[in-house]
Order: C-alpha cells, then structure tokens, then sequence
C-alpha cells in the first residue's frame, strides 16, 4: 500500500480534531478532539515507523509513550471538567472566562488601581 | 566726610532694625527710670530738670526712632556745611561686588547737592518722628510703625548718598516697600489695604523701567558708579543715551507721581497724616526728581527725554491742579496739589535748570511737610477729612493757623514765601527756553576720563582707575552744546506753569478759607492741637517763609523780575477770584461754580477708572483664562497621555479574553505561518 | 573624605531606621524624632566643616575622591566640590536639619488607612539627604545620575503616605500626586540617561570635569545638539519647565509640609544645577542653538507662573506656581550662557530655597491653625490673630517678590542683566525682548503676592474665626524659621559672599576669562 492512504487518513483525522478542539462548545467533546487528534499522530507515526523500520522502531515506541500520555491527560482533562461542572453546573467552554481582564476603563484613576485590601476594582 | 555719611545712613537702619524687634522691650526696661525720675525728690533737681523729667516717656520706640534721625541731622548738617565750606565731591567704597561682567560698588557719594538734600531728608524726618511720637501715642503698633519711618529715612538717604546706580535702585525699591507698609498702617480697612497695595504696585511698574535705564547707562559705561557712569557720557552712543534717560523717566514718573503713574498718590493719602508729610510731601516723591538731577549731564545729551519729561510735567501740573479744586478731602487736595508742584520740578528739569528744581523740591519739601502737618492738626481737632466739616479755626488754632497761611502762600506762589522765588526761576528759564536754539552751556563738576593706563583687574577700594584702566580726575567742565529741547515743549511749559500758577492759588485760598473761616459747620471741639503737634508745624513754618531769600543773593537762582510780576499777576488773579466769589456768601464752597465739571475734576478725569477697565480687569480676566488653561490643556496633555496609554494598552489586551479556544487558534495560526514560511523559504 | 563621611552618615541613619524600636509608640516617635535631629545635624556639621575646609582661592573641585567603582564601564566614584555645589550641600544639609527640628513637634499625619510610622518618615527623609547630597558633589556622570533617581522614591512615599490636604479623598488624592511627580520625572530621566550616554559615549569619559574642560571638542555639532536637547528635557521637568510643569503644583500641595520644603528647596535645584554643571558646559554648541528656546520657554513660565499665581485660591498652590516663576528666572539666567546669568541662575537657586522654603513652612503652620489652606476661608486678619505669623508670612512674601535688600532681588537683576547681554552668538533683540517680559513678571509677581498678604493678613477677623484661639508662632517654628530668615537677609545684604564664591568656578566652566 501506498504511504500516502494512511498519511492522509491520518490528517484528516487530525483535521477533524483540529476542528474540534477550536470549534466544539462542549469540553469532553474538547477532549475527545484532542484524542482524536493525538491518535491521528500515532497513525502518522507507525505508518512512518513501517516505511523507515530502524532498529529501535522509535516510532512505535514513540506511539506508546504517546498513549500512555494522552491517558494520563484525559484521566486529569475528565476530572476537572467533573469538577467544573460540580461548582458551575456547566461545561460550555465558551462560558469559562474566569481568566479575561474586566473592560479596560480608560479613565479610571491610576493611583486607585486597587483598594485597601488589595482587590481589583 | 564719608565716614559721616556712612554712619549717617546706617544709623536709621540700626534704628529700624532694634525698634522692629526689642521695641517693646525697650519700653519695658526704661519704664523703672522713667519711674524714678518722675517721683520728686525734695529739694534735689532744679525745676527745668523735674518737668523736662516728668515729662520724659517710657516710650523706648520713640526714642528708638527720634535719637537716632537726630543724630543723622546733626550729621547731614554737618555734611551739608562742609560742602557749603569747600564744594567738591568725596566718594568713598566700602567693597567691589563681582557679578560675571560689571561689578557693582558699594560705594557712597557726598557732593552739594546730595548732602543739602540729605539734610532736608534728614529734617522732614526728624520733625515727622517727633510730631508722629504724639499724633501716634494711642495706636499700639506705634513701634513697628516708628520702625518702618527708620527704615524708610535710611532708604531715602541711601538713594541720595549712594555712589553707585544699583545701590541707588536698591534705597529705590526699599522707599516703596516702606511706602506699602506705612500706607497700609490702618490695615484692618480694606480700603487701605487696597490703596497701599496700589502704590506699590504703580511704583513698581515704573522701577522696571528705571532699572533697564540703569542697565543701559551702566553697561554702556562699563560700570554702575554714578562719576564713571557720568565721566563716561561723550563716549556713549546716542542710542544708549536716549533709551537709557527714557526708561529711567518711567521710573521717576512712577515715584514721582507724574502722568501716567500719579493714580497712587491720591489713595495714598489712606495712610496716617505723618506718613502723607514724610512720604508723599518731601522725600519719596522727591526722589525722582532728585535722580533726574543727579544724572543731568546724561538727559543733558539727550535732549528729547528732556522734551518728553516737559510734556508730562505740563499734563500732570494743570491736571493735578485742576483736580485739586475739587476735591472735598483736605489730604487729597494737598495730594494732587503735590503732584502739580513735582510737575513743576520736572518741568524746571525740562527747560534747563537743575537749580531752579531742586531749590524748589527744597522749598517745596518745607512748606508741603508744612501743610500736611497742619492738616493733620486740624483733622485731630475736627475729627474729620472732609472740608465741609471744617471751618472756623482760625481764632482756635493760632498757631496753625498762621503756619499754615504761611504755607499756602508759599504753595500759592505768593511773596515773600519761599515758593514765590522757587517757582519764578523756573518759568523764567522756560521763557528763556522759548526762544533758544541751543542749550548754554551746563557747568558741573564731574570725574572726567584723563587717561588710559592699560589693562587692569577689577580695582581695590577707593581707588581711581576703573576696570576698564581709565583713571579719573575731578574737574569743572563746560559740556559742549547739544540742540536744545523743542522750543514748542519750552512754549507749553511756560504756558501751563503759568495757568497753572492760576489755578493753584485759586484752590489754595479756597482750602485756606473753606479750612479756617466761616462758622464751623459740623460739631467739635475747636482748640490748638498738643504741642509736640504743632511747634514742629511752626518751626516748618520758618524755612518755607525763609528759604526763599537764598534766590536773590544766589548767582544762579536770582529772579527775573519781569516774569516775576507775570505769575504774581497769574497769583493774584486766581486768588483773587476765589476770594470775590467766597465773600459772596462765606457758607458756601466757591468751587460749587465749576458746576457738572466738578464731578469730572473730582475723580481726576476718570484716568484711574481708565485704568481699571483697560489694565486691572483685563489682567485678572488673563490669570483666570491661564488658571483653566493648565487645568484643561496642559495638565489635560500629561494626563491625556496617561489616559492613551492605557487605552493601547487596553487594545492590546482585547485578545486576553478567557476563551482558551482563541488562544488555541492562535497558536495554531502562528504554527502554520511557521511551517509554510519554512517550506517557502528553505 | 569629608564627602564621603557627609553621603555615609544619613545613609547609615536612613538604615538605622530599619531596626524596630522598643516602647510605647509615644516613645518610638520620641525616639525617632531625636534620632532624625541627631543625624542630619551631624551632617550639618560635617557640611559645614567642608565648607570651613574649603580654599576660596582656587577654582576646581575640591575635597573630593576618586576611586574606581565599575571599572569595565569606566564608572567611578567621583566626588568634589567647587563654588557651584558648595552653597547647594550647605543649603541642603541646612533645610533637612530644620525639618527635623520641626517635625521634633510636628509630625505629619498618614493618609488614609494606609501610612507611614514615624520610624519610616525619619528613615525616608534620610535617604532623600542622600540623594540630594550625592547629586551635588557627584563628579562623574552615571554617579550624577544614580543620586538623581535615589531621592524619587523616598519622596514618592513622602507624599503618598503621609501627604493629603485634608477632605475625605486625601489619601487618593495624595497617591494621585505622587503617581504623577514619580512618573513624570521618570520619563524626564529617561530622557536625561540618554543624553549622557550620548555624551559619554563619544567623548569616552564619564568625568564630568575632564567632559567639562573640554568645552565639547570631539563631539559634533549634530551631536551636541541633541545630546543638549535630551539633556534639557531630562532637566526641565524636574526645574520645572513651562510645559512641563504641571507635576509640581499637585505634587507641592498634597505632600507635607516637610515633604514640600524639601521638595521646593532642594530638587527643584538639582534641575538647574544640573543645567550648570552638565548641559552647558558640555555641549556648548547645543547650548548655543537651544537657549533661545530655553529663554522663551523660560520666560513664559515666569508669566504664566505669575498669572496663574494671580487667580489661585490655595496658598500652598499659589508658592508651588511661584516657585515656577522663579525657576523661569533662573532659567532664563543659564540661558544667556553668560557669567552674569549663571551666577545669577546659582544666587537665584539658593535664594528660591531659603525662602521658598521658609514660605512653605509658613504654609504649613497656617494650614495647622486654621485647617485649610484656602484664601478665601482664611478671611484676612492674620495680623489681629497671629501677628508674629503674619509678619513673618509679610516678611516671605517681600523676599519672594525680589526686594533689593533680601535674597531674591539680586538672582533675578542679574539674570535681567545677563539678557541685555546675552553671549556673542545668540540673538540680542530676542534677548531683550525676553527681558522686558521678565520685567513685567516681575511687576506681576509682586502683584499676586501683595494680593495674598491683602487677602490673609489684612482686613478685619473673619467671624468664622473671631472665636478661635490659636498661638502665634511657636518655640520650635521659631527655631526652625530663624536661621532661614537670618540667611535671607544676610544675603540680600551682603551678596558678595555668595557671588565671590560663585564667580570663579562659573569662569572656569564657561571656558575660562
């Protein structure tokens, strides 16, 4: 078989995960892409390992090492979205934004930046 | 000599300095002997000594201000018959001053006229310290006020003593800071307040002038002394000469209360009357005129400062005058009236005759010291300003009185008073001036350059030779002969001095009658004010009566008869009418017949609201604008810039917005630019 | 040595403040107190004992040392004095030393919740005595520069923490000053550190007397030009410059009055001086092309100053405008680039501070009286209420309107003087012109200062106040004012002591005649 069958089966697979991870509201949907993507990458990497057959097969090897990783990730990835939604009751992606800087206000005086207990205003 | 002068300078300066600070004390440490002096003793001191003992005050601030100001008459007398004895000059300096480029010299200079000057100083001062010790004896802030005269004689004599054009401005400003402060005495009146801050403030405008004139006169002489500055004239240029004398003239037009600057005087009469005597009668007005005279030889070689100095004598003589007519203050009558006689000074000055003006700034410091004095009396006894309060004094008040009649005579111009002689050679000059084509020569005694000895370094002491390696010599020049003053500037001098002459003996026998005749027409008690009051007014009397019989047995200030009998003439015509109209019916003001001009007289032509509309509310309005200008424009610049910065801040940040997708896609982006860039470029 | 003993004394203080004092907060703030008097009066004596050590003859810096500090960038630690920084360290150590003595009774009070121990305040001010001694006797550039940046940040805290002119928003108010004078003079510095590296660089010497002597040889016109240009703007926000101003009236009316008398006094000076020791002498043909503009620039300041002056409602705002105006003669004075107008610029600076200081210590007592600083509340009568307070108040106000006789007359004449004659190769009618209008300054200045003695001193007592007692001037004022007026009028009496000492050394900096 032909090496370009599998290397592109492996980056439309990547390309669905790509989609995925950037365009899916829903974080285990998130996380599934990103597996998707990563078994897209283990795909690419037997193929490859086939075609070059060194003596170590480092690409098999790195495949294992690959999904032992993305195990190890989804089983923490699959806790915090449990945890997200035990406080928030959600897992809409596009409704986590604990991490943006409120609206900048151009007139808010520098020297009172913060107040006495050191929140931000 | 200069010792003399020194110490006489220095010593009212002690004076204000101790009588600012230990005043009280000084009081409080005599108080125990004034105590022990006073009790009798049987049988011990001799009569004269137990009154002259009781009467001895516990008041340390007044003998803090007379002694010392005696001490300096007796030292200016001194001065003055020493130059009397053997006329020259003496100067003397005490250090050299380095300044980067002309170095100042503190230096004194006594020669004829600064020390008769310095003895009238020294005089009007004596008896204003004396007379103030019982006019003041209720105030409580009499020992700062004493102090402030000290320093303020100190200041004038420094001006006519000083060798050296910046000392000379320094005494200048110094006058004008203890003008503020003695006119601003009864501060707790606004008004006061009001009217010394304006003396200030219309004196200080002109010193500015005056002092780019001394930077003119003295960078181009190469140094501030007045005999280098004075030696150095026939090498200065035209240009320097003129720009120098003219701006110097805004000075003495501020001092001296000459149009455009004369607004303050009026107001100044807020202050307490002792003060009007000393300041606005005899010294600090005087002042100008006596700069003018010092400097003459240099408006000598500039004609047309001369020209300019008339045009203002001969606005500021008959404006003056004519406002003096109708005021209804007896303080603001004497006034105006002592702006018109400065006019008369300056419009001497104008013609050529330095003599003729300075003996009448003498006689004029007399009799109007003279004036103000009485009317302080007078004020004391009816308890008023106001001319329509007054009247029937002259029977209460003798000495006063008379005093005074020798007084307005001498202002009126009226032999054989002083201000008779004094102002005859004045208008006789300017009708010599009328029909002259070119100055006589002006006879002085100068420092004259003799030779140039080469370069030398900044010189030691007294010593003659200047930076620039001239060495001096004294000697009598003749100065050579300039173009004259215009002879339509002699022509409108000689024609308002002589209406003036009218007018000033109208209002003077209209003061003299509306003052002491007539029946009283308000209510008080009418009797001769305290002794120690009026004795100084009748001793006055005697130099104004006197002074002016130096005229005819002097040289160069004899009369000219037939001018003379003109002003006489003018004299008498205005007195004259005053008095057929005042006979009409003793009750009334004679000047009640200029009608709706009065009002116009009254408030001097409006010049002073003029001024209010064209230069005080424009420069407030322009201090607000700034104010709003830094709130809004420049300080909204540094803030604005505050502000920008985090607005870009701010656009930068749109992309921090939380969503880990974005993020994500970012990277994603970068990556393949990453990727094709490499594949393009490899 | 004396130098270095004068920098490590208040440096050593400023540390020893670090270590907790025991007691009852009474005694710390005692404690405090005394310790603060005793280090900065024996930096006094130490600055006293250099000016005594002295050679009035000679003309170079003396006293100094130089030893290498960063040798592979050719710093070095360079200190010296000459006739140009003498007066300065004197004035200096002088004005911190009667702080202390009136922070002994008066101790400003923190700003809002957040504030400042005593212990912090004495360690503060301290540190500023470093930083403002060390940028007058620093003889190398970046050690210039070093001191330059120190006193920022003590006296960023000064006004922040324990600054405020009362009212509920205080403590914003105090911070927002203090914001803007620390970040405003930051930016002016950055500017300032350009410039030096421009000149260092090229010269390849950071020596500021080996830079000085050389009058700008081997640096081109271009060159000069712009280093002066940087260098200026670097200097003008901290003289302050018109525009460049607007730092100074906030930062002066909400610091303390410590913080104000220090901050008029003091680093106000280290802008113009460091116009006079850096700037001209060091890239003359820049000085030649910019004092023109320098003038103008200064010019308007002494009449917008004076007018802004004129309409002002706050006593503490009017003196920081006023202090614009008198640093617009000074600068006007170094922009003649002659003898005249330096030792008018140096007489200027020293008399600024003498007064200005005593004024804002007034200010500051007026303030403790009568709780607000307003003109219109005050209501006029200080002379029935507190007639010592008000003579002193009268006596301030006359030395700042340039009275012949006391300090401030000479350094603004003579900077009158030196624009009639300004050096060869600048343009006299502008010069003129620049001087009429300083003139007309000058007329305002007394304007707007007998305006504020009419308005608070004279007049009838206003009735909000008839009832109120309060003291006239106190002992430890007194103590603190004295020397102040003293000065004054010794100065303005005898100028020869600071000319003489200034003259040779300008000479010698403007190339020697």
């Amino acid at each position: 078989m032909h090496l370009v069958y599998p290397v592109v089966i492996a980056a439309l697979l990547f390309a669905v995960g790509m989609y995925g991870v950037l365009a899916r509201r829903n974080a285990i949907l998130v996380l599934m892409s990103v597996e998707l993507m990563l078994n897209a990458v283990n795909l690419n990497l037997v193929v490859f390992d086939m075609r070059w057959a060194d003596r170590l097969h480092g690409g098999q090897v790195l495949t294992l090492f690959v999904i032992v990783l993305a195990a190890a990730e989804v089983g923490i990835g699959l806790a915090l979205v449990l945890l997200i939604y035990r406080n928030r009751r959600t897992v809409d992606v596009d409704r986590l934004r604990a991490l943006a800087e409120g609206d900048p206000d151009p007139d808010l005086d520098v020297g009172a930046m913060t107040d006495d207990e050191g929140t931000r205003r | 000599m200069i010792v003399v002068a020194a110490v006489a300078v220095v010593l009212p300066f002690a004076a204000a300095f101790v009588g600012m600070l230990f005043g009280h004390t000084a009081s409080h440490l005599l108080s125990p002997l004034a105590r022990r002096l006073r009790a009798p003793k049987p049988g011990t001191a001799r009569r004269g000594a137990l009154v002259l003992a009781r009467r001895m005050p516990a008041n340390g601030p007044a003998l803090i201000a007379v002694l010392p100001v005696a001490a300096s008459t007796v030292l200016t007398a001194v001065l003055a018959a020493d130059q009397l004895r053997s006329p020259g000059t003496h100067v003397g300096t005490l250090t050299r001053i380095p300044t980067g480029t002309v170095p100042i010299a503190l230096s004194l200079h006594v020669d004829g006229l600064a020390s008769v000057v310095a003895f009238l100083v020294c005089c009007v001062a004596l008896a204003v310290q004396v007379y103030s010790v019982a006019y003041m004896r209720d105030d409580p802030r009499y020992s700062s006020y004493a102090a402030f005269v000290s320093l303020f004689t100190a200041a004038m004599l420094l001006v006519v003593l000083s060798g050296d054009l910046l000392v000379l401005y320094a005494g200048w400003e110094v006058m004008g800071i203890c003008s503020y402060f003695l006119i601003g005495h009864y501060w707790h009146d606004r008004a006061t307040s009001r009217a010394a801050v304006k003396a200030f403030l219309v004196t200080r405008l002109g010193d500015v002038g005056f002092l780019f004139g001394i930077f003119v006169l003295g960078m181009a002489a190469h140094s501030f002394e007045l005999r280098v500055v004075l030696g150095r004239l026939p090498l200065m240029s035209h240009t320097a000469l003129l720009a120098g004398t003219l701006l110097l003239l805004c000075g003495v037009a501020g001092k001296s209360a000459q149009f455009p600057l004369h607004t303050w005087l009026p107001d100044a009469m807020a202050g307490p009357t002792p003060i009007s005597a000393l300041i606005h009668a005899a010294t600090m007005v005087a002042a100008g005129v006596y700069v003018v005279a010092r400097l003459y030889p240099a408006f000598w070689f500039a004609p047309t400062s001369l020209a300019v100095l008339g045009v203002i004598a001969a606005i500021s003589m008959l404006g003056a005058a004519l406002a003096a007519l109708a005021q209804d203050d007896l303080k603001r009558v004497l006034a105006y009236s002592t702006i018109s006689q400065l006019a008369y000074m300056a419009a001497g000055l104008a013609v050529g005759t330095r003599d003729g003006a300075v003996f009448h700034l003498l006689a004029h410091g007399a009799f109007k010291a003279l004036l103000f004095l009485g009317a302080g009396c007078v004020i004391v006894t009816v308890g008023s300003n106001m001319m329509s309060a007054m009247g029937g004094l002259r029977l209460a008040m003798p000495v006063t009185f008379w005093s005074m009649t020798v007084g307005f005579a001498a202002l009126a111009g009226i032999p054989p008073a002083s201000g008779f002689f004094s102002k005859d050679t004045i208008l006789s000059q300017a009708w010599q001036a009328t029909h002259r084509t070119r100055s006589p020569a002006f006879h002085s005694y100068a420092y004259t350059p003799v030779r140039r000895l080469g370069p030398v370094h900044p010189p030691r002491g007294n010593g003659v030779v200047d930076s620039e390696g001239y060495s001096f010599a004294l000697r009598h020049i003749v100065h050579g002969a300039p173009p004259a003053i215009p002879s339509w500037v002699a022509w409108l001098v000689l024609v308002t001095g002589l209406a003036t002459a009218v007018v000033t003996a109208a209002y003077a026998t209209r003061t003299w009658l509306v003052t002491f005749f007539g029946e009283k027409r308000s209510d008080f008690r009418p009797r001769e004010a305290a002794p120690l009051m009026s004795w100084p007014v009748a001793v006055l009397a005697v130099p104004s009566l006197l002074l002016g019989f130096v005229g005819p047995f002097s040289e160069r200030l004899r009369p000219e008869w037939g001018m003379a009998v003109v002003s006489l003439l003018c004299a008498a015509a205005g007195a004259g009418g005053v008095y057929l109209v005042w006979n009409n019916d003793p009750a009334l003001d004679p000047v009640r017949l200029l009608g709706p001009l009065r009002p116009v007289l009254r408030a001097a032509f409006y010049v002073d609201t003029a001024y209010d509309v064209a230069i005080v509310r424009p420069v407030r309005a322009l201090a607000r604008l700034v104010v709003r200008a830094d709130a809004r424009i420049v300080d909204a610049g540094v803030e604005g810039s505050g502000r920008g910065a985090r607005r870009l801040g701010g656009l930068l940040r749109a992309t921090e917005n939380g969503n880990a997708q974005a993020y994500v896609s970012g990277l994603f982006a970068g990556m393949v630019l990453i990727v094709i860039a490499v594949v393009v470029l490899t | 040595m004396i130098l270095v003993a004068m920098l490590a004394v208040p440096l050593l203080g400023a540390l020893g403040m670090l270590v907790p004092l025991p007691g009852s907060p009474r005694r710390v703030t005692r404690l405090a107190r005394l310790y603060g008097l005793a280090v900065s009066g024996l930096t006094l004596v130490l600055s006293v004992a250099a000016a005594v050590a002295f050679h009035y003859g000679r003309r170079g810096p003396q006293l100094g040392v130089n030893v290498t500090w960063a040798g592979s960038i050719g710093l070095r630690f360079h200190l010296g004095v000459d006739g140009i920084s003498l007066p300065l360290v004197v004035l200096t150590a002088a004005l911190t030393f009667l702080c202390m003595v009136y922070t002994a009774r008066v101790l400003p009070a923190p700003a809002g919740s957040r504030g400042g121990s005593p212990q912090s305040l004495i360690g503060l001010v301290l540190l500023l005595e470093v930083g403002m001694l060390g940028t007058f006797v620093a003889l190398d550039l970046l050690l210039f520069f070093v001191f330059f940046e120190v006193v920022l940040i003590p006296m960023y805290f000064v006004i922040a923490d324990w600054g405020g002119s009362g009212g509920k928003d205080a403590g914003t108010r105090a911070r927002a000053a203090a914001n803007k004078f620390i970040l405003y003079t930051l930016l002016g510095s950055g500017f300032l550190l350009v410039g030096i590296l421009i000149v260092a660089v090229n010269a390849g010497t950071l020596d500021m007397t080996a830079l000085a002597a050389r009058h700008g040889a081997g640096l081109s016109h271009g060159l000069q030009v712009a280093a002066f240009g940087l260098l200026a703007l670097g200097f003008a926000v901290k003289t302050p410059m018109w525009p460049l101003h607007t730092w100074l009236p906030d930062a002066h009316t909400e610091a303390p009055t410590v913080g104000s008398v220090l901050l008029a006094g003091v680093l106000l000076k280290m802008g113009t001086y460091g116009f006079v020791r850096i700037a001209v002498p060091m890239a003359p043909d820049g000085a030649k092309f910019w004092a023109p503009w320098l003038g103008f620039l200064a010019v308007i300041g002494i009449v917008y100053g004076a007018l802004a002056c004129l309409a002002q409602r706050d006593l503490k705002r009017m003196i920081a405008y006023s202090s614009i105006g008198h640093m617009g003669f000074v600068l006007l004075g170094i922009a003649t680039l002659t003898p005249v107008g330096l030792n008018a610029a140096l007489f200027g600076n020293i008399a600024h501070g003498l007064i200005t200081g005593l004024l804002f210590f007034i200010a500051g007592a007026v303030k403790e009286r009568y709780a607000t600083g307003d003109l219109d509340a005050l209501g006029g009568g200080m002379l029935a209420k507190a007639p010592y307070l008000a003579s002193i108040l009268t006596f301030a106000s006359v030395a700042s309107l340039g009275l012949p006789g006391l300090a401030g007359f000479w350094g603004e004449m003579l900077a009158l003087l030196g624009a009639y004659q300004p050096h060869a190769g600048l343009p006299r009618e502008t010069f003129v012109t620049f001087m009429a209008a300083g003139g007309i300054g000058a007329v305002l200045t007394a304007a707007y200062f007998l305006r504020m003695l009419s308005k608070v001193t004279h007049g009838p007592v206003a009735e909000r106040w008839r009832d109120t007692r309060f003291a006239d001037v106190m002992p430890h004022e007194l103590l603190a004012w004295t020397p102040l007026i003293t000065a004054t009028l010794f100065i303005g009496l005898w100028p020869k002591t600071l000319l003489a000492l200034t003259d040779g050394a300008v000479r010698l900096l403007l190339g020697g005649r």
